[in-house]
């Protein structure tokens, strides 16, 4: 059971590369490579760094932090409820965290400081994890679990929409709120890289040598407790590390859709089910694609936001492999 | 030596005694909620249960995960294939507790006869076919304990009789093997047979001595004749 070559991981780390590259060149000032250089290393003039370094920085390490995030958390809920449908949103943890960035600009409007709606997003999606691991403590099966996500969303969905409804006299705040539940890596800061980057970094390093007991759970787990995984304990880590995943990469992205459905799908149709090799493959792509669609949200209309666009493109190319092969 | 010492599991297993020692191969039998699978689970230390199971005198939920896969190789009734491993992945898992061994795996393969499907996604197999990829997994384990429940289910009267030699090979090199069978006649290629019922084990002993008459008409509720009729089997 070798991993076979670590080609892939090149290329995708090749291409992760090139998406940031270009997340830091392009944006309504383009740096062309020779003031992108200077500006990297400190020189050029002062515009130049400013937009490279208080600006475009800070949004691209969120996006690869944001796409990583969402793709490991998608793998790992898709092998854990042995189902390809599953994504990170599935446990409540995204609504979760919707609900308490909401709850913080219908409740504090106008004084919110830059950590308010992070904080009370991530307050809010550990709430969630909090029920979660509750039920998971529990002993309750991955059916259980599933149906409790169901219920948890639901909830925390039904309140979400109560708020909007409530802040809807207030312009400036309901303006907010919509922006922030369709997702969007612009405006960030070095604050929201700090909060972000480096527990999702530790997270996704907690997660690769799982790989080899995951994919004896994805094939049922009273056979991979038989051959010696211990079951419960892998099965509390898988629900951890993919919960704090999601709910950092909403705290600093948004709800950003599809990609923690569509990435760790499109992977295993290309490259097969080995998660030794879908877990580094499916942050990597999840990086590539926050970045890639988060290009034309600096050219295109203000509507097109990060969470629009990963949708139009990730819907369209999932149906498309569909039709060409079946999963 | 496997042995249950007064094993209960709420009320699908109840008060089990038995020991099984190397080179038995034990079939198991009872009508459908007789409790052979609980208590096939319950041996391989799947399942919480009331009173022990230990393993060469040692109580089972006291020995790692690890160190229990390398032990007891168990074969459960549902497998599942959401995702297209490739055959010989999903039998190299068995050496999880071990460590990569391809000769044990070749070798497994080549028992269940699925050599020939080996980077075939076990997601395009046929039910019987899948059942040996997975029996092929319990069999790399290399474990001295193998507990199979209903292995010959779904499998066509060739593989299925090459199942029973199999774990008469195995227990005539040393191995214990409990194996769940639906087929009353086919327990007649054990050296020993468990009856269940409703939870209780109500025969334990050769299958000539156990399966009478008497008992078949009790547990089964049917009528048993014995006569020659036709019995197929392996070529030499």
């Amino acid at each position: 059971m070798k991993p076979r070559s670590s080609g892939p991981i090149l290329v995708f780390l090749l291409l992760t590369a090139l998406a940031a590259l270009a997340s830091l060149a392009l944006g309504d000032a383009l740096l062309p490579p020779r003031q992108l250089l200077a500006a990297l290393v400190g020189r050029g003039d002062d515009l130049a760094r400013t937009v490279l370094w208080d600006i475009r920085f800070p949004r691209t390490l969120v996006g690869l932090a944001v796409g990583a995030g969402l793709g490991a958390s998608g793998a790992v809920m898709q092998a854990y409820f042995r189902n390809p449908l599953a994504s990170p949103g599935l446990l409540g943890v995204s609504t979760g965290g919707a609900l308490g960035a909401v709850a913080a600009i219908t409740l504090g409007s106008g004084a919110v400081s830059l950590f308010t709606v992070p904080l009370a997003s991530i307050a809010g999606a550990f709430l969630a994890t909090g029920a979660v691991m509750l039920m998971a403590r529990r002993g309750a099966s991955a059916e259980h679990l599933l149906l409790g996500g169901v219920a948890l969303n639901a909830l925390f969905g039904a309140a979400t929409s109560f708020l909007v409804l409530v802040s809807s006299a207030n312009i400036q705040s309901s303006g907010q709120i919509i922006f922030w539940l369709m997702g969007g890596i612009e405006n960030r800061t070095w604050e929201h890289v700090w909060m972000a980057l480096p527990l999702i970094l530790l997270a996704c390093l907690a997660l690769l040598p799982l790989g080899r007991a995951m994919n004896l759970l994805a094939l049922g787990e009273a056979g991979a407790q038989s051959l010696g995984v211990d079951v419960r304990r892998l099965r509390w880590q898988l629900v951890a590390l993919s919960t704090v995943l999601t709910a950092l990469a909403t705290a600093v992205g948004g709800v950003v859709g599809f990609v923690g459905l569509v990435v760790p799908h499109l992977v295993r149709m290309v490259f097969g089910p080995d998660h030794r090799r879908l877990l580094p493959l499916s942050m990597l792509g999840g990086a590539i694609l926050v970045l890639a669609c988060d290009l034309p949200t600096r050219f295109l209309p203000a509507g097109m936001r990060l969470g629009v666009v990963t949708s139009l493109v990730g819907g369209p190319f999932l149906l498309w492999l569909l039709r060409r092969r079946p999963c | 030596m496997l042995s249950a010492r007064g094993i209960s599991v709420g009320a699908r297993l109840q008060d089990i005694h038995l020991e099984a020692h190397p080179g038995e191969h034990i079939a198991v039998l009872g009508p459908n909620g007789a409790g052979k699978s609980t208590l096939l689970a319950a041996l391989a230390g799947l399942l919480p249960v009331h009173g022990t199971v230990a393993w060469n005198g040692q109580e089972l939920a006291r020995i790692p995960f690890l160190l229990r896969g390398r032990m007891l190789a168990w074969l459960g009734q549902e497998s599942h294939a959401e995702f297209a491993f490739p055959v010989r992945e999903v039998v190299a898992q068995g050496r999880h507790a071990w460590g990569d061994d391809e000769a044990a795996v070749d070798e497994a393969m080549a028992q269940l006869d699925i050599t020939h499907l080996a980077t075939r996604p076990i997601t395009q197999l046929s039910g019987g076919e899948r059942r040996r990829v997975f029996l092929a997994r319990a069999l790399a384990t290399g474990a001295p304990a193998q507990l199979w429940d209903e292995p010959a289910s779904s499998l066509d009267v060739r593989h299925a009789l090459e199942v029973y030699r199999l774990a008469q090979q195995l227990a005539a090199r040393g191995s214990t093997l409990l194996v769940s069978l639906h087929d009353i006649r086919a327990a007649y290629r054990f050296s020993r047979v468990l009856v269940l019922e409703r939870g209780r084990l109500v025969g334990d002993g050769p299958p000539h001595e156990v399966l009478t008459a008497h008992l078949i008409r009790e547990v089964f509720r049917v009528e048993a004749r014995f006569l020659t009729s036709l019995v197929p089997e392996l070529p030499e």
